[in-house]
């Protein structure tokens, strides 16, 4: 038991090491580039060649993202260490990281909107004006510049083609669709309170049909779903699995999933559907501001935007990048205009008036 | 005069070190939920919302716990006490599902048994859905019975069967005989598995999130409050509730444990097989032993033919593309996932047989507290625990900085690497604590007391004494925590760092995008390298003792 107790000593002890070895580096003098930097396709005035081989610890809800800082790390030789959690779960650690001021993350890429204007307004980000952000549009950014839009996430339908056929049902191509009688108890759809991607549709059509019109439609659509999914994930699951014949879903205009699952088709609902931008920004008090800073030039420049598109297979914010093939032109796909500050804003009014129509 | 007790001091490091990193964890994050009290209205109203979970999560376990150890009993008998033929399937299939992240199990089994499952639907054209709370309970029992197995088995080779010949010589029947000797010997390790699988079942978010559909317990609802709704306080509020019928339980089982003695007086090795036994106990336990393995077999093959064929579940052309990918990945979170589960196994696996061992035969301070303490992480969802030790550990001096020494950076547990190692340790103690208890039962005291009159100083009585007679159930501990470190995510997703991601988590995204063939695979490969692991143990195991397991 001697060998245990003293084990057990000396991991405390390495424990209480580690963090001083972590603390003493952290003073770090910061000096702003003279020249501003020009690569193919991108620049940043922050860019310096000695900043290669830093390494940039990034928090994302998806690993999709890793060929992206790839070529991050190709064109700029600053390293990317990425985590993978939830929404929910990234907001947690930033808080208490914050507070306790151990910094971990540099950057925040890819995640729900609405987490990141959370953030934003409690002070965990870093506003930073990027000179290529004038090339987005107002709605693809953040009013403070907390964060910047890269892809855009599109609201779909994930529909199991072969019970569509196999009930002789009409394939929808409309909102209205997903009430038709057959669909009664086969539509899966995340709930408001926890998903992102549900909310966002609910917030949608109370916006584009009116505030009356809108929750009459949306008392119709509860009507057809058997009860509502935790996460925003889960529906287009169930349809896979045949559990459902619609899902509503989130994606990137990609068509992974058809090309994945045979018997799946991707619907855009033709009558508009809801949209958000997946951010980027820099984490508050990040040690490492400056290549931070470049990280956001370059991924909201042509050269970033082009790289998201071809490896996430995604319609990006930018209007100057080619499409790449095999994703849906998202000039073709009508998007519900959509204000994400008010979204913020009414959510509880909207969840609690939904909460008394799902009784 | 003081002399040096180094096993006392041993355990006095062990006890403040659980209090600090569970006490103080579990501690903070309700008092983080809690507090400013300023909101305190709504308090009644949060436990009022919470209790309905509650009671779906209380039916759940008393509909798993009972069938699981029922399970874990049967096996053992089929196993251990019947000879049959089909023991070369039941013991690898039995420990199959240890070692296979659970979620991509569950994925398999809606696959083959939901509304379009092939067995279901193509089969027996059926057209029933398995979301719901049978869902759940189905699930979950397919897992912690093997668990169940792993810890009631221990017992095989401690109980001693002369006492059932001398039984059967006086003339009592087989049923008798059965149910006051045969199970009543095995009584410790029934109510240990039975504890395990209870707190396993409340603390489960996962299965009630992929299957559960409009059912959702409490601790899956504690995980919706924080990922969907960013809600700590009635997360923590959940996380309070979800502990009283687990200290309930706690309590009673160990005010029942207390009076009864179960002692062999000798520890015979391997299995003692029935000469007599009665047809229909037989057949009964080898019935349910070969339906449990066979519905197991079904789950596990069918993530095989998922991850060699183009489309799991629609396309079964084969194909070794998936593997091709996966082994195009980065392959060093399975590096780490090794590192973490082998000095997770060992220390949790040493420390908690030597907690058991104290707290039985010692007359130190604070035993039954550091009992309560060790038990406490495995009665709350991985992802509080994860939570508690963000909140905790952010202040310096081991989260004591919260209230003195504020400015005293150096301190500060998180964002280092070995935070995830006392995390683990910690969370999974409280399997060698159990499986030791349920050994110590069978070891009869009086075998250290001749040891003692004979003169030999305590070290050397441990050392010589009751390490090899715990040997047994620190193994069985250490297998145990081995792949449950390698399987499963819960707690430590809040403390991973960037640099040092683990193989499950990989599994866990790629799962949620689409990509099953891929996910397969990855399982597969996870699966492989914990069963190669665990073999390896095993043959060390045996150059080292000369004995098999």
């Amino acid at each position: 038991m001697r060998k245990l107790s003293s084990f057990l000593t000396i991991l405390l002890f390495l424990g209480l090491l580690f963090s001083c070895g972590r603390k003493e580096a952290e003073t770090q003098e910061k000096t702003v580039a003279q020249t501003e930097y020009q690569g193919q396709g991108w620049s940043s005035p922050h860019y310096r060649e000695d900043m290669a081989g830093t390494v940039l610890n990034l928090y994302g809800v998806t690993d999709k993202v890793r060929p992206i800082l790839d070529v991050f790390t190709e064109d700029t030789g600053i390293k990317v260490e990425h985590l993978t959690m939830k929404n929910g779960e990234i907001l947690q650690r930033l808080t208490h990281e914050a507070d306790s001021g151990i910094v971990i993350a540099d950057l925040w890429f890819t995640g729900g909107a609405d987490t990141f204007i959370i953030a934003g307004q409690n002070g965990l980000l870093l506003s930073y004006e990027s000179p290529e952000g004038a090339a987005l549009d107002s709605d693809m950014k953040d009013p403070g510049l907390y964060w910047y839009g890269t892809s855009l996430t599109l609201v779909n339908w994930v529909v199991n083609k072969e019970l569509v056929e196999e009930k002789g049902l009409k394939m929808p191509e409309i909102w209205d669709d997903l009430l038709q009688p057959g669909l009664k108890g086969q539509v899966s759809m995340p709930n408001p309170a926890s998903s992102g991607t549900a909310y966002n549709v609910v917030s949608a059509v109370l916006q584009t049909r009116g505030e009356e019109n809108g929750w009459a439609y949306l008392k119709d659509l509860i009507g057809q779903v058997p009860f509502f999914t935790a996460r925003g994930s889960d529906p287009a699951n169930m349809v896979v699995n045949g559990e459902a014949i619609v899902g509503i879903n989130a994606s990137n205009g990609d068509r992974e999933l058809e090309i994945n699952n045979p018997h799946i088709k991707l619907v855009y609902p033709s009558d508009g559907t809801g949209w958000w931008p997946q951010p980027a920004a820099i984490i508050k008090g990040t040690k490492h501001e400056e290549e931070a800073k470049v990280f956001i030039d370059w991924i909201i420049s042509r050269r970033g935007m082009e790289t998201v598109a071809s490896s996430r297979y995604a319609a990006v914010a930018r209007k100057d990048v080619r499409i790449p093939e095999g994703i849906e032109d998202i000039t073709r796909i009508s998007l519900f205009p959509t204000d994400f500050q008010a979204n913020a804003l009414e959510r509880e009014a909207i969840l609690a008036k939904w909460a008394e129509y799902v009784e | 005069m003081v002399k040096a007790d180094p096993m006392k001091a041993g355990y006095y490091i062990l006890a403040s070190a659980l209090f600090c990193f569970t006490a103080l964890p579990v501690l903070s994050v309700f008092l983080y939920g809690l507090f400013p009290l300023s909101a305190r209205g709504d308090l009644g109203s949060m436990i009022f919302r919470s209790l309905p979970f509650l009671k779906n999560s209380i039916f759940i376990a008393l509909i798993v716990t009972p069938a699981s150890v029922l399970i874990g009993l049967a096996a053992t008998l089929a196993v251990h006490r019947f000879s049959s033929p089909l023991n070369r399937f039941f013991k690898p299939v039995l420990l199959l599902s240890l070692i296979h992240p659970p979620f991509v199990g569950s994925i398999a089994f809606i696959m083959l048994f939901g509304k379009r499952g092939l067995i279901t639907h193509d089969l027996l054209r059926l057209d029933v859905s398995p979301y719901g709370w049978q869902g759940i309970a189905l699930l979950q029992f397919l897992g912690m019975g093997s668990m169940a197995y792993l810890i009631i088995s221990s017992s095989v080779g401690k109980t001693n069967s002369h006492i059932e010949a001398a039984a059967r010589n006086l003339g009592i029947p087989e049923g008798k005989i059965f149910r006051d000797i045969t199970l009543r010997t095995m009584y410790p390790e029934l109510s240990s598995a039975a504890i395990l699988v209870f707190l396993a079942s409340m603390a489960d978010f996962g299965t009630p999130l992929i299957i559960g559909g409009p059912f959702q317990t409490l601790a899956s609802d504690l995980y919706i409050q924080i990922t969907g709704l960013y809600d700590m306080r009635s997360a923590s509020v959940s996380g309070i509730l979800l502990l009283i019928p687990c200290i309930a339980l706690f309590t009673y089982q160990r005010r029942l444990n207390r009076r009864k003695a179960y002692y062999a007086m000798a520890l015979s090795d391997g299995s003692i097989r029935y000469r007599h036994y009665s047809r229909p106990v037989r057949a009964a336990a080898l019935t349910i032993t070969l339906l449990y393995t066979l519905f197991i077999f079904f789950k596990y093959g069918f993530i095989f033919v998922g991850a060699f064929t183009e489309h799991w579940g629609y396309d079964y052309t084969l194909t070794l593309r998936h593997l091709v990918k996966v082994l195009q990945k980065d392959l060093s979170p399975f590096v780490n996932s090794v590192q973490l589960a082998f000095f997770t196994a060992l220390m949790a696996s040493t420390a908690g047989v030597f907690l058991s061992y104290a707290v039985k035969r010692k007359k130190w301070a604070f035993l039954t507290l550091s009992d309560v303490l060790a038990t406490l992480p495995a009665a709350v969802p991985g992802i509080l625990l994860g939570i508690g030790y963000l909140v905790t550990f952010k202040y310096p001096v081991l989260g004591i900085g919260r209230f003195v020494l504020k400015e005293f950076p150096p301190f500060i547990l998180l964002g280092t690497g070995i935070i995830i190692y006392i995390i683990c340790i910690f969370r999974y103690m409280n399997v060698g604590l159990r499986t030791g208890y349920a050994l110590l039962e069978h070891i009869n005291p009086n075998i250290e007391e001749a040891a003692r009159n004979l003169g030999q100083s305590e070290n050397r009585i441990f050392a010589g004494v009751i390490m090899p007679l715990l040997s047994p159930a620190f193994r069985t501990s250490f297998f145990k925590i081995f792949s449950t470190t390698m399987t499963t995510l819960g707690a430590i997703i809040f403390l991973l760092l960037p640099s040092n991601k683990v193989a499950v988590q990989s599994i866990f995204q790629i799962i949620t995008s689409s990509e099953r063939g891929v996910a397969a695979s990855m399982a597969l490969l996870l699966s492989l390298t914990t069963a190669l692991m665990l073999g390896f143990f095993r043959l060390l195991n045996y150059l080292v003792t000369k004995k098999r397991l």
